[in-house]
């Protein structure tokens, strides 16, 4: 039974601006960031990456950074599910950071023929 | 880039380092895509690396997978011995870019 409430979004604002502002590059490189569930009882918040994350390189990166970080900085959360969406299927509710939620596909070249897909707050 | 301290990786690597991590695995990714082809390593980027993670461990950094890599690999069809093969070598270069981007000198028996 699911526990999201659609009153007192609170939290999921609060998952929702932890991801705009610890990874910006997400959308700004293309991706984009969904919460798919939220079950507030269990502290079990699903995130799915798409768009450009799909078939970035940096993605797996990018989810253990949100996993270990987000159980940090917000504690009603205790664990973290992430993917882009290639090993796991959305359940729908929408909310997160992107325009889009798309599922992973292995998108040939066109997503990774430049360096588009790295983090404009990286030195490099 | 922040100074590496080995007595703080642990604490700090996914803030204070997020971005070498990320230079890592983004210039692995591109060498492994190079030899190994795009939807190969896709996969393995995408279904067994998302759940990895980085260590420093007596000297040198280690790459942790989770248990059972190659069965999380569904998205292409290749044997297990391929996907191992392929595994280490991607492991490898991570942990070969990470000593390089740190400046942290492999040990000898790791070149």
């Amino acid at each position: 039974m699911s526990t999201e409430s659609q009153s007192g979004d609170d939290l999921r604002d609060r998952i929702t601006n932890f991801l705009r502002r610890n990874f910006p590059q997400i959308q700004m490189h293309g991706g984009s960031s969904s919460i798919t569930h939220l079950d507030r009882e269990e502290g079990v918040v699903h995130i799915q990456l798409g768009g450009a994350c799909s078939g970035c390189g940096i993605s797996p990166m990018t989810i253990q950074a949100i996993k270990s970080r987000m159980v940090k900085e917000i504690p009603e959360i205790e664990r973290v599910e992430a993917d882009t969406g290639m090993s796991a299927g959305a359940d729908g509710d929408l909310g997160g950071t992107g325009s889009s939620s798309m599922n992973a596909t292995f998108p040939g070249e066109g997503d990774d023929d430049g360096e588009d897909d790295e983090g404009p707050q990286a030195p490099f | 880039m922040a100074d590496f301290d080995p007595e703080t990786f642990e604490e700090e690597k996914y803030t204070d380092h997020f971005a070498e991590l990320q230079r890592a695995y983004k210039d692995a990714f591109e060498a492994m895509r190079e030899d190994h082809g795009s939807d190969l390593i896709h996969a393995l980027d995408q279904q067994v690396l998302n759940e990895s993670e980085p260590h420093f461990v007596d000297g040198r950094f280690e790459i942790e997978l989770p248990e059972n890599p190659t069965d999380r690999v569904t998205a292409v069809d290749a044997d297990d011995a391929t996907l191992t093969a392929a595994l280490d070598r991607y492991t490898d270069e991570i942990a070969a870019r990470l000593h390089s981007l740190f400046g942290v000198e492999r040990p000898e028996n790791e070149a």
